[in-house]
C-alpha cells in the first residue's frame, strides 16, 4: 500500500501543551511512508463544548474542517478521540440532512468552501493503523519490539461511543484495537479495568474532583494490573491521566507513577525511535521505567 | 397494621387513576402492586386512546361502533359513559403532561384504528400506554403524601369479615418476605388481565389473573370469562405485539400468496375490521393452507411511507430489529393471531363495584362490561382510565364516614400457613411449577383460542383440572424469604389454574359464535338464545353458572358486517 | 437449538456468604433472549436464581443487567449475539456473564435496589409537570416538533441501564446521573411547564448536576430505548447556558463561553488561556474575581507550574491575552464570519424529530431550504 496520503488534523491540544504528540506522529508517518497534507487552515472540533452552546456553529466549524480535507483530495486523519468524537457527531447530521448541510454549505461558500459527504472519510490515527495501513505491514517495520513491555490501552470515550455514530455497525472492533496494535508492536497486553472508562477530563474546571478521581482510578487500576505505562489516542485523556496525575493521586490518596503514552509515541519506540526523539521527556509522569524495560534484555 | 380508606391492588394504569382519583376526594389512599408500578403491563398498549374529541366526531359514533365492535355483548349504559367521558379524560391526560401527538397547528391529533368509523384515535408515537402510565407516576411521586405507595408487595388474598363484606388485604413484602395485613375500607382490584393462561401471549409475564382468582375466591361474580381476545398481529412463537396502529396507519395483511386477503372477509374495512373478525381471517388462511410454513400470515408496513414510520411506529421498527431480525421498513413480517386480552372478568356495575360489599375492580381484572365479545382497539386504555376513576371516587365516597376497618388476624394467619405449606413441599415430590404452567398455556392456545368446539375445550378443562391437582403438590427450589419468585409463582400458578377453569366452563357453556368466541360446532351468532351474559361464582370449589342480561339502550343487535 | 453457558453472579443475602459466580448451561435458539436463557436455568436447574422481569419485549424496563460488562436489557439481547460478543477477543467459548447493574446495592442475585438510588435521584428532579395557572378548556397548543422531541425522553422505561453505565456516577455516587437529567428535560423541553428557568437554575447549580456529567456517551450506548439521556443533557446545558445565561457555582457557563470564545479569536484552542477565561473572563474577572474563581484558579496552579517545568505549556497562564497565535491568512475571519452568522441564526438539527434515513425516501433538493419542522428555533435568549 504504497503512498498513503491524508488530510492531517492534528487538533489542538497537540500543538499546545502536547506537542509531543504532534512532534512524534511527524516522525511516525514519516517512517511509515504516510503523507501527511497538515490542515493549518482548519479550526478547533468544539470537543463537544461548542455543540453544547450552539450546534448549528459547532456543525458548521466541523464543515469548514471537512470541506477544506476534501480539498486536498485525501481522506482526513485527526490524533485526538475527542476530535473524532466531536467530528462524527456533527458529520452524522450533516450527512443525514441534504437540506440541513444545504444550510450550512451557504455559510462556508463565501470561503469556497463546500462539504460533500460522498465519499468522504474522518479516521482517528488508530483506525488508519488498523484498517488502511494494515498490522501486518506495521509489524514488518518494527525494529524494536516492545518485548516485556506491559501496556495498558486507555480509548478514550470519544473513539467508543456511541458505537452506532462511529461506525462499529461496519467496524465492531474498533474497541479492540489498541489491544492488536499492542501485541503487534511486541508488546504485552494489561488487562484493566479502565481501559474504555472516562479519563474525567470534560469535567476538570466544573467538577474537579469528580473528574480527578476518575483519572487516578485508572492510573491505579493499571499499575495494580501490573502495567508498565498506558497508551492513549486522545490528548485530554493525556492532560488528566498523565499531566494532572500528581493531583489525581492526591484525590484518590495513593502513590501513582505510571507513564502515559501516546499512541504514536508506543509505535515510535516500536520503529526504534529513542524517547528522547518522541518528546518522552515532556511528560509529568516519569517515563524512565518504559525506557528501562526497552533497554533491559528480552525476557526468555 | 397498614390501614388505609380506599386500598388499590395494582398499579397499572387502572389503579393509579384510581389512586389519584381518591386522593382528590381527600381519603387516605394505599396503592399495591406486585412489581413496580411503572413495569405494569399498561405499558403495552401501544395504538393509542379512543376519544369522540373532535367537533365531528360524536360519543354516539364511537358508542355504536364499540358495542358493534362488542358483537352486542357490551352493556349499553357503561359504552355511553365511556364514551362520553372520553374527550374530557383525554384532555386531563394532556394536562397532566402526557406528549400526545400534535398536528400541524399544534392540537392533539389522531390517527385510524380497527373498528371504528372516524379517525379518533389519541397517541403518543407507538408508546401510548408507557407515556401515559409515566404521566401518572409522575402525578403518584407529586402526591407522595396523600398516596402510600406499597412497591413490590403481592397480594395473596382479599380480608373478607363475618358480613362478607372486603375490608382490605394480606399482602407479601417481595423484597423481606415479611406477610402484612393491610385494613381498607374500599378496596380496588386493578390487577389487570390473564393473558399468561396462554402460551403464547402478548402479554407479560405478571398478566396471571390474581385479582379475578382472589376475587372470585371472596366471593365476587366473574362473566363473560369465555371472552378471550386474539390479537391479529402478534409475532410467531414469542408471542410479541405489533400495534395495530401499523394497519391504521395503513399497513396490508398479505397470505403466503401475496393476496391482500381481507377482500374476501370485511371488503370495505379491510385490515381495520374488528380484531376478532381480522384474527378469524387470519386463522382461516393458514388452516386452508395458505399461510407460510412457519403457520403465519405477513404484515407488509413497506407500504407505510417511511417518514411516517420513523414518527409514528418507532417501537414496532424496534420489535422488528430485536426481536424477528426483520427491518419492517423494508420486508413485511411474518405474523399470526396471539392471546391478547381478557374482555371478562370480575363483574362490576359502572362505578367498578363488584357484588362483595367494599370491593372493586377496574380495568381489565373488571368487566363492566364496555368490551362485551370483543374490544375495539384503542379502548382498552380508555376503559382504565374511566372506569379507574369512578372506582375511584366512588370508593373514596363510600369510605368517608365509616369506621375503620378491622380485619380478623386470622386472614392473615391463613394466608402464612398457606405459604408455609408451599415453602414446605418436599423438594422432588411433585412437578415444577414452570412444567405445569407451560402444559396449561400450551393446551388452552391448542384448545381455547379463536376457533373453538365441545371436544377440545372438554380436553382443556379435564387438563386443567388435573393441573389443579398437580399444582397443589408441585415443589419449589427456593426456601428464602427475599425475592423468593419462586414461592410467587407457585401462588401465580394457582390464580391461573382458576382462571384457566372458569374460561373452559364458559366456553363450554356457551353454545353460539360471538365476538371472540367461535364454535366451529355453533358457528351462527344466536341472540334469542345466548344476548345474555354468563356469570360464574365459586360454589364448592367450582364455577356455578347463572345468566344476567345485556343492558341496551339506543342499539339494537344488528348483522354485523366489516 | 444452541448450547450456551450463563456465567451469572449470584448473591443469596441469607446465605451469609458473599457473591459468587455460578454457571448455567441451557439450550435454546439463538434469536432468544438472554433473559429466556435465564428463564429456563430458573425453571429447570434454580428456582432460587432472582431477576426482576416481565414483559420480554423491552417495554416494561424490570430486567436490566450487565451482559459481558455492558448495561443492556437480558430480554432485548439475543443470547447467540452475547455469545459472540463473549468471545470476541479471544474466540474459543468463553461463557456469556451475567451480572447485577452497576452503581446500585445488590439485593438478591440479579436483583438491585433501585429504589435508594435510580429512584431517589429521579424524584430529585421533581418530575412533573408545573404549568402555570389553569388548565385551558381544551388542549395546550403547543409546535408539533416539541411533543416529539420530549417524546424521546418519554420513550425512557426507568430500566436503570444508563445509571448502571454512569462513568460519573462511579467517580461520585451523589450525581443526579442520566436517567433523572433525561427526565428533568422531558420538562424542561416541554413548552406547557412553566418552571423552565427554574429548574435549569437548580440543575446547573447543584455540583452533581448537569455540569457533573462527564460526556462519556455510556448511557447512550446503555440505553435500550434510543433515549440518548447525555444528548438530553446537553440539551439542558445548552438551555441553560445560551437560553437563559446561568452562571453557576459549577463554572459550567462560565467554561463554555470562554472556549467558545478563545475559538472565536483564535481558531484553536490554547488550554492555559481556556483554564484562566474560564474562572476569571476578561479584565473584570481578573481585577475583581469571584472567590469561586480564585479557588478554580489556585487548584490549577500545580498543574501549570508542572506543565511549565517538563516544557509542557509555552507560557504562564497568561495574564497577556494573545501568544497563541490565530490561524494563518484569512483563515480567522472566516471563522469570525461562520460565527456571526450561526450565533444571530442558531438552528438545531434534531434527529431524533427528522429521523437519519429519512433521505431514502424522498430526497430532498440540494438547494431546498431547511425543512422547518426538522429544525428548531433556539429559545429566546433569557426569556421565561
Amino acid at each position: 500500500m504504497a503512498g498513503l496520503k491524508l488530510a492531517y488534523w492534528p487538533g489542538c491540544v497537540s500543538r499546545g501543551f502536547t506537542t509531543e504528540l504532534h512532534g512524534s506522529m511527524a516522525l511516525v508517518a514519516e517512517r511509515l511512508g504516510i503523507e501527511l497534507v497538515e490542515l493549518d487552515r482548519a479550526n478547533c472540533s468544539g470537543a463537544g463544548v461548542i455543540a453544547e452552546h450552539n450546534q448549528e456553529l459547532a456543525d458548521t466549524l466541523n464543515a469548514r474542517t471537512f470541506a477544506l480535507a476534501q480539498q486536498t483530495g485525501a481522506p482526513m486523519m485527526n490524533i485526538c478521540s475527542t476530535c473524532q468524537g466531536a467530528q462524527s457527531e456533527c458529520q452524522q447530521r450533516l450527512d443525514a440532512d441534504s437540506g440541513y448541510r444545504a444550510h450550512i454549505n451557504e455559510t462556508l461558500a463565501a470561503e469556497g468552501l463546500s462539504y460533500d459527504p460522498d465519499g468522504f472519510s474522518n479516521k482517528n490515527f488508530l483506525w488508519v493503523l488498523v484498517e488502511d495501513y494494515g498490522l501486518d505491514k506495521l509489524k514488518a517495520e518494527v525494529k524494536r519490539p516492545l518485548e516485556g513491555l506491559k501496556v495498558g490501552p486507555f480509548y478514550g470515550c470519544y473513539i467508543l461511543r456511541p458505537k452506532h455514530r462511529l461506525g462499529y455497525d461496519e467496524r465492531p472492533d474498533r474497541d479492540l484495537y489498541l489491544e492488536q496494535l499492542i501485541e503487534a508492536l511486541g508488546g504485552e497486553v494489561v488487562e484493566y479495568d479502565g481501559a474504555r472508562k472516562c479519563c474525567g477530563f470534560p469535567i476538570i474546571t466544573m467538577a474537579r474532583e469528580v473528574s480527578l478521581r476518575q483519572a487516578g482510578t485508572h492510573v491505579g487500576d493499571a499499575l495494580d494490573a501490573g502495567a508498565d505505562c498506558l497508551v492513549t489516542p486522545c490528548p485530554l485523556c493525556h492532560l488528566n491521566l498523565d499531566m494532572q496525575q500528581p493531583e489525581a493521586a492526591k484525590i484518590v490518596n495513593r502513590d501513582l507513577e505510571l507513564a502515559v503514552l501516546h499512541l504514536p509515541q508506543l509505535v515510535g519506540l516500536a520503529l526504534g525511535f529513542e524517547p528522547k526523539q518522541l518528546g518522552m521527556g515532556r511528560h509529568i509522569a516519569s517515563t524512565e521505567w518504559v525506557q528501562e524495560r526497552l533497554a533491559a534484555p528480552a525476557p526468555a | 397494621m397498614p390501614d388505609h380508606d380506599v386500598l388499590v391492588i395494582g398499579a397499572g394504569l387502572a389503579g393509579q387513576r384510581a389512586a389519584l382519583a381518591a386522593a382528590e376526594d381527600d381519603v387516605s389512599v394505599g396503592i399495591i402492586s406486585k412489581v413496580h408500578p411503572v413495569r405494569s403491563h399498561s405499558n403495552a398498549a401501544q395504538g393509542g386512546i379512543n376519544a369522540a374529541l373532535n367537533p365531528d366526531d360524536s360519543w354516539e359514533s364511537h358508542a355504536f361502533d364499540t358495542i358493534k365492535g362488542s358483537d352486542y355483548l357490551a352493556d349499553q349504559d357503561a359504552v355511553e359513559i365511556m364514551t362520553q367521558e372520553a374527550p374530557k379524560e383525554l384532555l386531563h391526560l394532556e394536562h397532566l403532561g402526557v406528549t400526545f401527538h400534535r398536528n400541524e397547528k399544534g392540537e392533539l391529533g389522531t390517527r385510524a384504528f380497527g373498528g371504528a368509523s372516524a379517525a379518533r384515535t389519541y397517541y403518543v408515537a407507538d408508546i401510548t400506554g408507557q407515556a401515559i402510565m409515566h404521566v401518572l407516576y409522575e402525578q403518584l411521586m407529586k402526591y407522595s403524601d396523600e398516596v402510600a405507595r406499597y412497591e413490590e408487595y403481592f397480594t395473596t388474598g382479599l380480608a373478607i369479615d363475618d358480613g362478607g363484606a372486603c375490608v382490605g388485604a394480606v399482602c407479601r413484602n417481595v423484597k423481606d418476605g415479611s406477610m402484612e395485613l393491610f385494613g381498607a375500607k374500599s378496596v380496588i382490584l386493578a390487577t389487570g388481565g390473564n393473558g399468561q393462561v396462554w402460551q403464547p401471549t402478548t402479554n407479560a409475564l405478571i398478566c396471571t389473573g390474581d385479582g379475578i382468582s382472589m376475587a372470585y375466591r371472596a366471593g365476587a361474580v366473574l362473566m363473560d370469562m369465555e371472552m378471550i381476545q386474539y390479537h391479529p398481529t402478534t409475532l410467531a412463537g414469542k408471542g410479541f405485539l405489533i400495534t395495530e396502529g401499523a394497519r391504521g396507519e395503513g399497513a396490508h395483511l398479505l397470505n403466503a400468496k401475496g393476496e391482500r386477503f381481507m377482500e374476501r372477509y370485511a371488503p370495505n374495512k379491510m385490515e381495520l375490521a374488528s380484531r376478532d373478525v381480522v384474527s378469524r381471517a387470519e386463522q382461516t388462511e393458514i388452516n386452508e393452507g395458505r399461510g407460510f410454513p412457519d403457520g403465519t400470515v405477513a404484515l407488509d408496513i413497506t407500504v407505510v411511507p417511511r417518514k411516517r414510520i420513523h414518527e409514528a411506529l418507532r417501537e414496532i421498527v424496534l420489535v422488528g430489529q430485536d426481536f424477528a431480525g426483520v427491518d419492517i421498513t423494508k420486508e413485511p413480517i411474518h405474523i399470526k393471531p396471539g392471546n391478547h386480552y381478557t374482555m371478562g372478568g370480575v363483574k362490576t356495575d359502572v362505578w367498578g363495584r363488584t357484588n362483595v360489599e367494599g370491593l372493586y375492580a377496574a380495568g381489565e381484572v373488571a368487566c363492566v362490561s364496555v368490551h362485551g365479545g370483543n374490544r375495539l382497539g384503542a379502548n382498552s386504555l380508555l376503559d382504565t382510565l374511566i372506569f379507574g376513576r369512578r372506582s375511584g371516587e366512588d370508593a373514596a365516597e363510600r369510605a368517608k364516614g365509616r369506621e375503620p376497618a378491622r380485619p380478623s388476624q386470622s386472614v392473615l394467619d391463613d394466608e402464612q400457613a398457606r405459604i408455609g405449606e408451599i415453602l414446605g413441599r418436599e423438594k422432588g415430590s411433585g412437578r415444577r411449577v414452570s412444567e405445569v404452567r407451560k402444559e396449561l398455556g400450551e393446551t388452552m392456545d391448542k384448545h381455547v383460542a379463536v376457533f373453538r368446539d365441545e371436544a377440545g375445550i372438554n380436553t382443556a378443562l379435564e387438563t386443567v383440572k388435573r393441573l389443579q391437582e398437580e399444582a397443589r403438590s408441585c415443589y419449589i427450589d427456593d426456601r428464602g424469604s427475599v425475592f423468593n419468585q419462586d414461592a410467587l409463582g407457585a401462588l401465580e400458578l394457582g390464580y391461573m389454574l382458576d382462571n384457566a377453569e372458569a374460561t373452559c366452563v364458559a366456553a363450554l357453556h356457551r353454545t353460539e359464535s360471538r365476538g371472540a368466541q367461535y364454535r366451529t360446532d355453533f358457528p351462527e351468532r344466536n341472540d334469542e338464545e345466548w344476548l345474555k351474559h354468563i356469570d360464574l361464582s365459586h360454589k364448592d370449589d367450582a364455577p356455578e353458572i347463572s345468566y344476567s342480561d345485556v343492558t341496551m339502550t339506543q342499539w339494537e343487535p344488528q348483522e354485523r358486517t366489516y | 437449538m444452541a448450547a450456551y453457558t450463563l456465567k451469572v453472579r449470584r448473591f443469596q443475602p441469607e446465605s451469609g456468604d458473599g457473591p459468587y459466580w455460578e454457571t448455567f448451561d441451557v439450550e435454546l435458539d439463538p434469536t432468544l433472549s438472554v433473559l429466556d436463557g435465564l428463564l429456563q436455568a430458573k425453571d429447570r436447574d434454580d428456582g432460587s436464581l432472582a431477576v426482576r422481569c416481565s414483559c420480554r419485549a423491552a417495554i416494561c424496563g424490570s430486567c436490566g443487567v450487565k451482559i459481558n460488562g455492558q448495561s443492556a436489557l437480558a430480554c432485548k439481547t439475543q443470547i447467540g449475539e452475547a455469545k459472540e460478543i463473549a468471545n470476541r477477543r479471544d474466540g474459543g467459548s468463553e461463557p456469556i456473564v451475567v451480572e447485577p447493574m452497576g452503581n446500585m446495592p445488590v439485593i438478591k442475585d440479579l436483583v438491585t435496589d433501585m429504589e435508594s438510588t435510580h429512584w431517589t435521584k429521579i424524584r430529585r428532579v421533581t418530575p412533573w409537570l408545573l404549568p402555570e395557572g389553569d388548565p385551558p378548556e381544551r388542549e395546550y397548543i403547543v409546535p408539533p416538533e416539541s411533543m416529539i422531541d420530549i417524546t424521546q425522553s418519554m420513550a425512557c422505561i426507568q430500566c436503570g441501564a444508563c445509571v448502571s453505565s454512569c462513568l460519573s456516577m462511579e467517580a461520585d455516587p451523589d450525581f443526579i446521573g442520566p436517567a433523572a437529567l433525561a427526565k428533568a428535560y422531558r420538562f424542561v423541553g416541554d413548552p406547557r411547564d412553566a418552571e423552565t428557568e427554574e429548574r435549569l437554575h437548580d440543575l446547573a447549580n447543584d455540583p452533581h448536576g448537569i455540569y457533573d456529567c462527564t460526556h462519556c456517551f455510556s448511557c447512550i450506548d446503555a440505553c435500550p430505548k434510543g433515549v440518548a439521556p447525555m444528548d438530553q443533557i446537553m440539551r439542558l446545558r445548552r438551555k441553560a447556558t445560551a437560553g437563559y445565561e446561568i452562571d453557576d457555582h459549577n463554572n459550567g457557563m462560565r467554561h463554555e463561553h470562554a472556549f467558545v470564545k478563545i475559538i472565536e479569536s483564535k481558531g484553536t484552542l490554547d488550554e492555559s488561556l481556556l483554564l484562566q477565561e474560564s474562572f476569571a473572563p476578561g479584565l473584570k474577572g481578573k481585577l475583581a474575581p469571584r472567590p469561586g474563581a480564585i479557588k478554580g484558579l489556585i487548584e490549577s496552579i500545580p498543574t501549570a507550574i508542572r506543565g511549565l517545568r517538563s516544557g509542557k505549556m509555552r507560557s504562564l497562564p497568561k495574564l497577556i491575552p494573545g501568544i497563541h497565535p490565530k490561524l494563518p491568512g484569512d483563515a480567522q475571519d472566516n471563522v469570525r464570519r461562520i460565527y456571526a452568522h450561526a450565533e444571530d441564526h442558531s438552528v438545531e438539527l434534531n434527529l431524533y424529530i427528522r429521523g437519519e434515513e429519512a433521505e431514502e425516501d424522498a430526497p430532498v433538493p440540494e438547494a431546498e431550504a431547511v425543512p422547518a419542522a426538522a429544525i428548531e428555533p433556539e429559545p429566546d435568549e433569557g426569556g421565561g
